[in-house]
């Protein structure tokens, strides 16, 4: 699959098409970084746009403030999405399922409020644009070069991924997931696992934050720190499949085409397009954690299961 | 806004004007908070889209004001058997399913139901803000050196009569006791013959009949837009926890709790930065209280 992500460019020219890959591959490589937390550690979050906010924000004024490079910006980004998501890993701690949920979005309102309102620094409401400079060093690419920057990230956060599935510590997250209890009965360091897998979730999430400000080339509050943006993430990998390294790209894949759909066939409609995609998604998010709560990836484990056997 | 400024400065008396401005926020929010912290311990589920169902009672206030220039005082009479039939209609259709299913699932179904109604006030309603403005909005009441604005106590009245209907409802009448019952053993409740199903509509219905009437009430005093109910929702979840999950005496201590650090974090460095004393709040009494300043029991099925 990132085989083929990574041939289209050689094959296909067309702007619009590159630029909805591009967006496919961020997507689920924000959504990947959701489920190092909510799908593998257990710690499901709906504040995850504070992280993606704090990278997006980090590299848009390094830039325009301090006249650094977009690298230099992401990489502080990092550094305080370390210190917020080791603060929110910590919180974890003591909260479970619906508290914690609800602690996230509480601290991605408190940064939504702090950023709007700190005018001074950080332009308040009305956002940070992020001037384009061509080049590698100032992240100004063109579309081919964004889908392999976009693949590049999507890869890292799949292997991520794919190590929690087979390593050693992916085995005791699972076990802290699946009964916390047991798992620090067995000597599991239950609570440096989850602080470790939240603070790296927050970390991945931020370097696809600031790739995102570099890439749409505008950061407001509104929008990165929405609640909106953090069920999102949370959306493609339930949609996926949960605690599955491949869930998070499928779920991206199909919402985020739909998205592309919808804007198309909306595009006329004045003010209707935003509100008519997100009626849709809270919709299909209301159904598929009622009836395939295990995903796509559920499903085709179900039924090679089932092949398995006839 | 601002209700401590709003009020009007006061020179002298400044902390009797906190006082009562932190009672008549109190009177409120202790209305927006007890339907939350009635589904929260009965059906022992959060509901993330709570606030949504106050912003859609706001928008009635709103449309009645516009289309009958009907004052939300008598709006209110209406509104609570209006929501509660939007609650039962809400069970049956998305909480019924869920009930039994684990807190990932209710979390997201929750938040998915409020994403919706978010957008569908978006997409009907536009986003723009309106503002009711009846004409008790504009009367000053003065008591000595204290001033206050009439919509704000009425409003204030209004939600601690409808609240303690409730709380006597829930104590007095069978089906408060069977309610409760249910909150304290689900099991055991079945067990007795309790229909828990219908308990649990009974639940959402008035938990939802609540806060739409509170959405009434607060239409004059803040801007009403398809996301107002997130401002709320923080402070109600502060508010439950205080108190206690489902926990209704609990609720209304915790509303003015929290009505008193917000009243007194405005007057002291402006009100700006109220949420950011809710949050300051919410992680202490998280961290250090978790199941509310007087305990509470069934905390441990909610995984405290």
């Amino acid at each position: 699959m990132f085989g083929l992500a990574a041939l289209t460019p050689i094959l296909v020219r067309d702007a619009y098409f590159l630029d909805s890959l591009v967006l496919i591959l961020l997507w689920g490589a924000l959504s990947a970084a959701w489920n190092v937390a909510g799908g593998y550690a257990g710690q499901v979050s709906i504040g995850h746009a504070s992280f993606f906010g704090i990278g997006a924000y980090s590299a848009a004024l390094t830039v325009t403030r301090f006249g650094g490079g977009p690298w230099f910006g992401m990489l502080v980004g990092i550094v305080i999405s370390i210190g917020a998501g080791f603060i929110i890993g910590f919180l974890s701690n003591r909260l479970k399922g619906p508290y914690f949920a609800l602690s996230t979005i509480a601290f991605s309102q408190v940064l939504l409020i702090g950023v709007s309102r700190w005018r001074g620094f950080t332009s308040g409401a009305e956002g940070i644009p992020v001037p384009f400079r061509p080049g590698f060093a100032t992240l100004g690419l063109g579309h081919v070069g964004w889908v392999y920057m976009a693949l590049a990230v999507a890869l890292v956060c799949y292997a991520v991924e794919v190590y929690l599935e087979r390593s050693r510590v992916g085995y005791q997250l699972a076990g802290v997931r699946e009964d916390e209890d047991a798992a620090e009965a067995l000597g599991i360091p239950t609570r440096r696992l989850k602080v470790g897998a939240v603070t790296l979730s927050a970390a991945l999430t931020s370097v696809c934050g600031s790739l995102w400000a570099q890439y749409v080339g505008f950061v407001d509050p509104t929008y990165v720190f929405s609640v909106d943006l953090s069920v999102r993430f949370a959306l493609n990998t339930i949609i996926g499949g949960m605690g599955t390294a491949l869930g998070p790209f499928l779920g991206s894949i199909l919402i985020t085409s739909l998205e592309t759909y919808l804007r198309a066939t909306f595009a006329g409609v004045k003010a209707g397009f935003t509100g008519i995609y997100l009626i849709i998604y809270g919709t299909a998010l209301i159904l598929v954690v009622r009836f395939v709560p295990d995903g796509l990836a559920g499903i085709a484990a179900r039924v090679r299961v089932r092949r398995a056997h006839a | 806004m601002d209700p401590a400024r709003r009020l009007g400065p006061a020179q002298i008396g400044v902390l009797t004007q906190l006082v009562v401005a932190t009672v008549l926020l109190g009177g409120i929010y202790a209305l927006i908070s007890v339907g939350l912290t009635l589904i929260f311990g009965i059906m022992r589920v959060v509901n993330f889209a709570h606030g949504e169902f106050l912003m859609l009672g706001m928008y009635l206030a709103f449309w009645a004001f516009v289309a009958f220039t009907a004052d939300p005082y008598f709006v209110v009479v209406v509104a609570i058997p209006l929501f509660f039939v939007v609650g039962l209609v809400v069970y049956g259709l998305v909480m019924r399913g869920v009930i039994h299913a684990s807190h990932n699932v209710q979390i997201f179904t929750t938040v998915g139901l409020s994403t919706v109604l978010q957008n569908v006030a978006l997409v009907a309603w536009s986003g723009d803000f309106r503002y009711v403005r009846p004409w008790h909005l504009s009367t000053v009441l003065r008591a000595g050196s204290t001033i206050f604005n009439l919509t704000q106590v009425v409003a204030s009245l209004i939600a601690v009569a409808l609240t303690l209907t409730l709380v006597a409802f829930m104590k007095w009448t069978h089906a408060g006791r069977v309610m409760r019952a249910t909150a304290q053993d689900r099991d055991a409740a079945t067990l007795m013959g309790i229909d828990t199903d219908r308990v649990y509509r009974l639940t959402f219905a008035i938990g939802i009949a609540a806060v739409g009437a509170a959405g009434v009430l607060v239409a004059p005093l803040y801007s009403v837009y398809p996301t107002a109910g997130l401002q709320f929702v923080l402070l109600s979840y502060v508010v439950v926890v205080l108190g206690g999950l489902g926990d209704m005496l609990g609720a209304m201590i915790g509303s003015l709790i929290v009505a008193a650090v917000e009243v007194a974090g405005s007057y002291l460095f402006g009100a700006a930065w109220k949420e950011i004393f809710y949050f300051i709040l919410f992680i202490l009494v998280l961290g250090f209280r978790p199941a509310g300043l007087f305990g509470q029991r069934g905390a441990g099925t909610l995984g405290v």
